[in-house]
């Protein structure tokens, strides 16, 4: 599949679909973070309102 | 179908090089300071040192922490401090009971995981970490405003409710999710004939995640309030993705050929009918099942027994908890050692549940002679027979795993373990609230809540001793396949 350099990157040295992939573990991490500030977020401001 | 570069290659060989001798020599210095610590540090081979492996085996610290803040602090903080009313407790605690069966499912997703990578276990880990940690993120706040603590009293209860359900599902969708796939990594690591010394470390791990955290959490939560509970259930958080983090780094190999090689993916269902097919598969689930339900039905009702039966004070009834987990640690030991010696792992259970028959008919036996002598060296013998068994059952299901079905395998022996540990515990003390509420009318002694479970517990015992006779009748056979025969 990959013999030539051409699809490595670089500084890693994997592949163009390697590198996505562990862009996509960033970005699956990125998102379910997210969600949970959001819902603990909301229950804070439930229990003990700032702002308010 | 090569994907390696010729030039890579050459590096990789060179870094193999000094890696190797950097290795070696520190393999040899720590194989030579633990051995004489530990019973486990024969699992320190040439290719995954006795380091690694104890790196690795830290996910089961997680999982224990996690499984004593469920069944254990949470438990008693949510009824006594917040109270909330104990059924309610009782359905959210058993929640993550409901992704047990899926552990067959996760095993299986992650044997045939696709990836550009070559990976296969360390994405579900990975993710298995994430839910475990956002479900305790969460959980804190959801506990409080389903208590209904400050403002939250006259939030819309659906919220407290769903949000608590929600994190208890999170953080048992991921415990279950790092287990299995976390104990496939570690059979694929390491060669067959250390198998019984993986699983002695893995069971040591537990337990020690299990006390260590129920003393600490126990400590911490003893002057309690809702800003120490808050920091309590985030730190353990915290404390998972590190763990897991520092455990699964580096551990599996990334596979160019294997994520260049094309395979026609089975299906699920196909899957299982394979699995199911290997000689003595299914009575060795069997055996799973009715063995962990036997041994693990006493653990709500041991300490009541002691106390209210043979009139133990506090400070001895939680000695019972320490006497039961030492006799397992000497289970594990006594396993890893005949085990990684050549004896068969089938056997070793089957003589756990003996023990575990033993056991529980004395302990039965010392309500009638009132002797709490008698009870203490049940229980000890009671945690030795489910340490051999326990210790037994999971060598046997890793040996023998197919080497392309190990996660379904393990999968489905986490799936027949924990939820037949799960429905133990629930019909433990389903049956003495139901004889407690005959006892209390003046019905009868004080033992008559607590006979019952012990009784059941021995009938499982019998009936697992039952189901496993065809499997040890077969080891007479010269052409018994490997999980009969052993080494």
């Amino acid at each position: 599949m990959s013999d030539n350099d051409l699809d490595k990157v670089w500084p890693t040295g994997l592949t163009l679909k390697e590198a996505e992939e562990v862009h996509s573990y960033l970005i699956d991490g990125t998102r379910v973070f997210g969600v949970i500030a959001l819902l603990a977020h909301i229950l804070v401001a439930v229990s003990t309102p700032w702002l308010g | 179908m090569e994907c390696v570069s010729p030039v890579a290659r050459r590096h990789a060989t060179l870094g193999q090089w000094s890696m190797s001798r950097i290795r070696r020599f520190s393999v040899n210095k720590i194989a030579g300071m633990g051995t004489r610590f530990l019973p486990f540090a024969d699992v320190a081979s040439e290719n995954v040192p006795l380091s690694r492996l104890l790196r690795l085996s830290m996910f089961q610290v997680t999982v224990g922490m996690a499984l004593v803040l469920l069944v254990g602090t949470l438990n008693r903080v949510m009824i006594v401090e917040l109270k909330v009313s104990a059924t309610l407790v009782g359905v959210m605690i058993s929640l993550p009971l409901v992704f047990a069966p899926l552990r067959m499912l996760i095993g299986f997703k992650s044997d045939t995981h696709r990836s550009a990578l070559g990976l296969r276990r360390v994405p579900y880990i990975i993710k298995g970490t994430m839910l475990q940690f956002g479900g305790f993120a969460v959980m804190p706040f959801a506990l409080l405003v389903l208590s209904g603590y400050g403002e939250s009293y006259d939030a819309p209860i659906w919220l407290g409710h769903g949000s608590a359900a929600l994190a208890f599902l999170l953080v048992g969708a991921g415990l279950h999710m790092v287990q299995t796939v976390g104990l496939a990594l570690a059979t694929d690591l390491v060669p067959e004939e250390d198998h019984p010394n993986v699983v002695g470390l893995m069971y040591v791990m537990l337990l020690v995640g299990m006390i260590v955290s129920a003393v600490v959490f126990g400590k911490l939560l003893d002057n309690y309030s809702p800003g120490r509970l808050i920091q309590c259930i985030q730190g353990a958080a915290v404390i998972t993705i590190v763990l897991n983090g520092i455990a699964l780094w580096k551990q599996e190999a990334m596979d160019r050929v294997r994520a260049c090689t094309v395979v026609k993916q089975p299906k699920f269902g196909e899957s299982i009918a394979k699995l199911m097919q290997g000689n003595g598969t299914i009575r060795l689930l069997v055996l799973i099942g009715l063995g962990t339900a036997g041994f693990g039905m006493s653990d709500v009702v041991l300490e009541p027994y002691g106390g209210q039966v043979l009139a133990m004070t506090v400070g001895e009834t939680t000695w019972l908890t320490a006497i039961m987990a030492g006799g397992g640690l000497f289970g594990f030991a006594l396993a890893s050692y005949t085990l990684s010696r050549g004896a068969s792992p089938v056997r070793l259970a089957t003589f756990g549940v003996i023990c575990g028959v033993v056991a529980f008919l004395s302990i039965i036996w010392s309500a009638h002679l009132l002797a709490a002598g008698l009870f203490m060296v049940a229980v000890l013998l009671a945690g030795f027979g489910g340490g051999l068994f326990s210790h037994g059952t999971l060598t046997a299901t890793m040996r023998s795993a197919p080497r392309d079905q190990i996660g379904l395998s393990l999968g489905a022996w986490g799936a027949v373990q924990a939820t037949s540990a799960g429905l133990a515990v629930v019909i433990g003390g389903i049956i003495r609230d139901v004889f407690n509420g005959a006892s209390a009318a003046g019905l009868s002694a004080a033992s008559l809540p607590y006979v019952p479970v012990f009784a059941l517990e021995v009938a499982l015992l019998l009936a697992a001793l039952i189901a496993v006779l065809p499997l040890l009748k077969e080891k007479t056979r010269p052409d018994a396949p490997e999980i009969y025969a052993g080494e």
